[in-house]
């Protein structure tokens, strides 16, 4: 049943506002975090030099290839504690009995995981530094990539904080994060596709999860640099479900 | 005012609260007194918004607790059961979070805090994080977290828990202070608490109330005048027991 009172834009801001400064305060106090972060790009900077210098070309595609698959553990990382820790320690009765919407909660923490995953992204900019230095690097094909990093990080943490919503176990909320995380890259890999159409050769399986569920034909389109429409409305339109789910299993849990 | 109507909740197959009613008028303070698993956080829980009855209505000033929540939990001050709060977080940052998640600034959010700081006494502990306070003041920091916006109504879910019997004693002095205006409803299992503070007492076993009124009516109801509060509820669960016996 829908709450009657209402909230104006600013309550609701002000709300969301709060909680993401909690959470990226907790999230920078930890050394968690800056363990998070330094795993991230020393693996991501490693891969791509050994890519970059066996090709030997100034351009950063080796690094965007890699993304999705360090993604799907990092991801699960950073948001397996979210609502599971909250669960554990009995605060989700301490933030569910403050005057906000189960939403505002929601998207505060994930605000806060996306600025701690963008300020993580930031951290490859030497690679790009490194690039302008070494050659003449295309720029906006650069930009796109990372805006299209930043989609998929952004669609990953969303349905991270949904599986952290499922159980007070952190673990738990690790697996069932990594495992939507393959579901979505790897249905999108060229051999994965294959196999599966293999397997199902009157039905095209393969072919059809490929373009209608994974994120990975999206993202590819940004390293093309096609900012398309459709590819922005997947990941905002997938993101947002993701969070409206999280909103539901927040509200059964009041039953 | 609290008003509490039929109100049933089941979890599962089990029955933790069962066709309950009850009122609570503002200048009051009401003890819920009952052993371990006889409802009482249910009960708290449902009037905090935290969970929906199965079944009943219960309102908060007028506000339905399910159709209203958000109106409802601005208006109340509530400390749940095991004081939950961030251990990583410094005590000072920890209340101005909950005061600004309430809606505080400025001014006022210094004066709430100022408040609440000298009515629980932490001054000792407030730069100190909240992993490393003991339980007694663990326990007042829960407590500021209920009063830092002036409720006017106050729930409290075993707020003795941890504390020393000084802390008890100052925690009795307090709630007094606190009545005026207010709707006070605490939950604990410590007689003496409910004996010393509450204006009127709910006895509570197996979700069900078994006894309602001050010492004195609950004493002259039982049959025998002059019983202790000890008595009464031990008096009570075993006639409740073989009631349910004798329909069994």
């Amino acid at each position: 049943m829908p709450d009657a009172t209402r909230l104006s834009r600013g309550e609701f801001l002000h709300g969301v506002r709060i909680i993401t400064a909690r959470e990226l305060e907790a999230c920078f106090d930890s050394p968690i975090a800056y363990i998070y972060s330094a795993v991230f790009l020393v693996l991501s900077s490693a891969m791509f030099m050994n890519t970059f210098f066996l090709a030997a070309v100034v351009d950063m595609s080796a690094y965007f290839e890699i993304l999705p698959y360090l993604l799907i553990p990092f991801a699960a990382a950073i948001t397996m504690r979210t609502w599971s820790e909250e669960m554990a320690q009995g605060t989700l009765e301490l933030l569910l009995t403050l005057p906000l919407r189960p939403f505002q909660v929601v998207l505060g923490k994930y605000l806060a995981t996306l600025c701690f995953y963008a300020f993580i992204l930031l951290g490859s900019l030497p690679i790009v530094i490194m690039l302008v230095w070494l050659g003449d690097p295309d720029g906006g094909l650069i930009l796109a990539s990372y805006l299209g990093a930043l989609f998929l990080g952004a669609f990953f943490l969303a349905f991270g904080l949904f599986a952290s919503c499922l159980s007070r176990d952190q673990i738990v909320a690790f697996v069932l994060a990594v495992l939507l995380g393959s579901v979505f890259v790897l249905s999108g890999h060229d051999k994965v596709v294959e196999v599966v159409d293999g397997l199902t050769p009157g039905w095209q399986l393969g072919t059809w999860l490929c373009e209608s569920v994974s994120a990975m034909p999206h993202y590819r389109s940004f390293g093309r640099g096609i900012l398309g429409a459709g590819d922005v409305l997947y990941f905002v339109l997938m993101s947002a479900f993701f969070l409206w789910m999280n909103e539901i299993a927040l509200q059964r849990s009041k039953f | 005012m609290i008003s509490v109507e039929s109100v049933t909740k089941r979890y599962g197959a089990l029955k933790a609260v069962v066709d309950l009613s009850f009122q609570v008028d503002y200048g009051e303070i009401v003890g819920f007194i009952g052993p371990n698993g006889a409802g009482k956080s249910t009960i708290l829980k449902m009037l905090s918004t935290y969970i929906r009855p199965t079944r009943g209505r219960i309102t908060v000033d007028g506000l339905d607790v399910v159709e209203d929540s958000l109106a409802v939990r601005r208006r109340i001050g509530y400390l749940a059961g095991d004081t939950p709060l961030y251990p990583g977080m410094r005590v000072d940052k920890f209340l101005a979070f909950i005061g600004k998640a309430r809606g505080m600034s400025g001014g006022g959010l210094q004066q709430g805090l100022d408040r609440v700081v000298e009515l629980c006494g932490l001054e000792p502990v407030l730069l100190q994080r909240i992993s490393q306070c003991s339980t007694g003041y663990r326990q007042r920091i829960g407590l500021a977290t209920a009063l830092i916006h002036d409720p006017p109504i106050l729930l409290l879910d075993e707020p003795t828990h941890g504390f020393d019997p000084l802390q008890v004693l100052a925690f009795r002095e307090m709630l007094g202070r606190l009545r005026p205006g207010r709707v006070i409803l605490f939950s604990t299992h410590i007689v003496a608490d409910v004996e010393a503070v509450s204006d009127r007492i709910l006895i509570i076993h197996q979700g069900r109330i078994l006894g309602s009124g001050t010492l004195g009516e609950l004493s002259a109801a039982s049959g025998r005048p002059g019983r202790s509060l000890e008595e009464i509820f031990a008096h009570l669960v075993r006639e409740s027991a073989t009631t349910e016996s004798a329909h069994a």
